[in-house]
């Protein structure tokens, strides 16, 4: 590759051609502001806080829009470069208003860390500020069904139009009206309508577009925890940040505080779809299983301890309608079951059906159209699960049909037929992620199957017909691995612990290959891990399993784990004299819960 | 409009006080007009159709006199681009108008050249002549008065357009009466070749 060398701030520095001052400095840690600037959405030369002194041209540079060449030397220190850089952060700030106190940005705020940096220290503007619906936080409006934008705080740095002309590939967003009354909007204020419009908020350098989830939630500093995990609701499997509050167990509302994209070049570049941004609430929702359920003679679903509903499905299992038989059970799991969990259930059915009944394991998925516009950079997948790669590579259920929806065709002439006496229902992802299982409630109903158990996380329609029902965790409560469409194995990590009585789905397995006689030695998923990689030592993703790390909590470093990676050097740079968050981050682990001990 | 089953959405939380553009009529361009536009749009590349948005814009104007969200949509479809992008140029250029304009839209030049030569006395007795303010239409809905920067003829200083196309230049507050009622009386005529008329007295070799 060609290179070039260049001299930063007396400092050589050799790059690769065609890489801009800017992009140099962030690689080498030298400090350059920015705004408009934005990895993936290139350089625009609007926002003028990039200014740096190049020896022999006459005037100050863009760091972002100046190719390095051989033998350049800048400055980014000199008096007239931090003379005219805060004579622009001046300039940015002469209409922002001092929102930072209601300002869903503070704390993680480009234009306050820069404007403290760089900027000067007070203001000489003596005319009111230029405002545009309002003042404060009332100045927040609509900007479409998950944003609000605030015009007041926008420094006009297009990364938002950008945003949508590039990746989403739907230009909504323009800018109105010229000079010192140009704004953002949309066309006819009609808003934002895009599955990706989340990743508008990450875009923006300041708090002019807020996402509505978010609004008055929290601040970084209020959840200073965050596990590095991945999503699992949908098959693209994007990597993400769970952001954990600093609360006690005790106080009320939800720990989760919000998910944001993390850079992943392989799978999903620095966005995030809005199902993943949004829809993760299940998790902490009132809907949640919290104990095991047992419906009772007066057909009433009662708490029950483990061992209860344990002994109850032995019991059902074991009784026989004719002599010397044991009843029929079958196993229909969801494809958001993770690759641990998918090979104990292929185990426990093996166990009790013969060899080869891993492939009568119903494997059932949703699918579902996401308009997107035809040019966008980032797909958003039809199907809603995460693991439908991960079953067809372990052998577990039929392959999908050819629209990518479930072929479940197998068990449910087997269930029509009436010759299921026990189903066994796998579903830890969101209300209806499985598919439509109607046709289970109904045989239930019917009396086709005799007993419906549900091992899952929601009180889903399905939940409420079953006769047992398991609590079990989701995706942000379990260290489990998924396949993503692209056959990639990731590692999705335990955020927070499953609530109440609720154990991680592969514990529920094992107890109840346990107890229905199945003989399920697993004592961790480390070890399920191990005996696939032995299984598939020729397929790289599997036999790397056991060396897939798992991301505890951890204390955040704030904007390191920012979806721009190249927006980390201010959090090491900029504060790297104030004393870290004052928060312990508790590490959360997961041994295996016998329900003997 | 929603993006999957499980998505809540809320709506209209906040309503913004901006203005929202005028709906208009439904607008379709006339198939003259929408000829002329294919025309125009020949120039470019196929894949930079869009580049002929001001000339559609234009037309619009041709067709009926100011830009609506109606009109805006038609465009967007016709060049192929987003509302919002030909929205961003309609609210970027002053000479498209948003509300209903006069037949003769007046506009007068107020940058440098032209103040310094008298360009606010030039308004201040269109505004007397007409009985309005700056960015108002008169009651027979003939003249609208409007102030613009620079024109591009500051030599001729003060410099007054009418209609985007037909300048008027060398203007003095006494003249006005005179060029609205040549206005009235004979139309855009009343102006072509002011500017040769200038140019006449000059010379070719100018002075
Ligand atoms: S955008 Fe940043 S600087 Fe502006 S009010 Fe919000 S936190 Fe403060
Ligand atoms: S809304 Fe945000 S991203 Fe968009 S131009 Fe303004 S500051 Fe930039
Ligand atoms: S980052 Fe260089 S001008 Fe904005
Ligand atoms: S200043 Fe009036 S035309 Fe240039």
């Amino acid at each position: 590759m060609d290179t070039v060398t260049l001299t930063i701030d007396g400092r050589s520095i050799t790059v690769a051609k065609g890489t801009t001052v800017l992009q140099a400095a962030i690689e080498h840690g030298i400090q350059i502001p920015y705004y408009c600037y934005h990895p993936a959405l290139g350089i625009d030369g609007s926002c003028r806080v990039c200014l740096v002194k190049i020896e022999k041209m006459p005037k100050l540079q863009t760091a972002c829009s100046t190719l390095c060449a051989d033998g350049m030397v800048v400055d980014t220190q000199s008096p007239e470069v931090v003379e005219a850089r805060a004579g622009v952060f001046e300039f940015l700030l002469i209409n922002h208003p001092l929102d930072c106190p209601v300002c869903d940005k503070g704390g993680e705020c480009p234009l306050q860390d820069y404007s403290y940096t760089f900027g000067p220290d007070a203001s000489r503007m003596d005319f009111p500020r230029r405002t545009f619906d309002g003042e404060g936080a009332g100045a927040d409006v609509d900007f479409g069904p998950t944003l609000l934008i605030n015009r007041n705080r926008c420094i006009l740095c297009s990364r938002c139009v950008r945003f949508m002309r590039d990746i989403d590939g739907d230009p909504q967003i323009g800018i109105e009206d010229r000079g010192n009354g140009s704004h953002i909007v949309t066309f006819q204020d009609k808003g934002v309508h895009s599955i990706l419009s989340g990743n508008l908020m990450d875009v923006c350098p300041v708090g002019a577009l807020l996402a509505r989830d978010y609004r008055f939630k929290s601040r970084p500093w209020d959840n200073p925890i965050a596990v590095d995990t991945v999503c699992t609701l949908c098959a693209k499997g994007c990597s993400i940040t769970a952001w954990l509050r600093a609360k006690p167990e005790w106080a009320k509302g939800p720990r989760l505080a919000r998910v944001t994209p993390r850079y992943n070049p392989q799978v999903n570049d620095y966005w995030m779809c809005d199902i993943g941004r949004f829809e993760y609430h299940f998790t902490e929702s009132d809907r949640r299983l919290r104990r095991p359920l047992r419906r009772t003679d007066d057909g009433v679903l009662q708490p029950e301890g483990w061992r209860g509903v344990l002994a109850r499905l032995r019991e059902e299992f074991e009784a026989a309608d004719t002599p010397g038989e044991r009843r029929t059970i079958a196993f229909l799991a969801s494809a958001h079951a993770s690759i641990e969990e998918l090979v104990v259930l292929g185990q426990i059915a093996r166990a009790l059906n013969g060899e080869g009944a891993e492939r009568q394991v119903g494997v059932s998925w949703r699918v579902s159209e996401k308009p997107q516009p035809a040019g966008t950079k980032f797909k958003v997948p039809r199907v809603d699960a995460p693991n439908v790669a991960g079953a067809i590579d372990l052998g577990v259920g039929a392959p999908p049909l050819e629209d990518g929806g479930p072929d479940l065709s197998a068990l449910k002439a087997q269930v029509e037929a009436g010759r299921v006496d026990v189903l066994y229902v796998l579903d830890p992802g969101p209300a209806g992620s499985i598919g439509d299982l109607s046709w289970v409630i109904e045989a239930r109903a019917q009396g086709r199957i005799r007993l419906l158990v549900v091992q899952g996380v929601l009180m889903t329609d399905l939940a409420a017909a079953a006769d047992l029902v398991l609590p079990g965790a989701t995706y942000l409560e379990k260290d489990a691995c998924y396949t993503n469409e692209q056959g990639i194995v990731q590692a999705a990590s335990r955020a927070i612990a499953p609530p109440g009585d609720a154990m991680e789905d592969w514990q529920i397995l094992v107890n109840v290959g346990a107890a229905l006689g199945a003989g399920v030695a697993w004592a961790s998923t480390a070890e399920i891990r191990a005996d696939v990689a032995a299984a598939m030592p020729d397929r790289p993703g599997y036999a790397d399993l056991p060396r897939l790390a798992f991301a505890k909590p951890a204390i955040a470093r704030t904007w390191l784990q920012t979806s721009n990676p190249s927006e980390r050097w201010k959090w090491d740079a900029l504060f790297k004299d104030l004393p870290p968050v004052k928060f312990k981050g508790k590490a959360e682990t997961s041994p295996r819960r016998d329900l003997d001990d | 409009m929603t993006f999957h089953p499980e998505m809540r959405y809320e709506e209209g939380l906040h309503v913004s006080r901006r203005e929202r553009r005028d709906e208009g009529e439904p607008f379709a361009f006339t198939p003259e007009n929408r000829q002329r536009l294919e025309a125009i749009a020949s120039h470019y590349p196929p894949e930079h159709r869009r580049s002929a948005v001001i000339p559609a814009l234009y037309l619009v104007q041709d067709q009926q006199g100011y830009v609506t969200a109606s009109a805006i949509r038609h465009v967007a479809s016709v060049i192929g681009c987003t509302e919002a992008e030909v929205d961003d140029v309609v609210t970027y250029y002053a000479m498209f108008f948003r509300k209903p304009v006069g037949r003769y839209v007046i506009q007068v030049c107020r940058t440098l050249s032209c103040a310094l030569r008298g360009a606010e006395r030039v308004a201040a007795e269109l505004k007397r002549a007409l009985g309005v303010e700056v960015g108002q239409t008169d009651p027979t809905g003939t003249f609208t008065l409007m102030e613009m920067e620079c024109l591009g003829a500051c030599d001729r200083a003060p410099v007054v357009m009418v209609n985007n196309e037909l300048w008027h230049e060398c203007q003095s507050p006494d003249q006005v009466g005179a060029m609205l009622d040549g206005l009235r009386e004979k139309g855009p005529a009343a102006l072509t070749g002011c500017h040769l008329e200038v140019e006449k007295k000059r010379g070719p070799a100018g002075p």
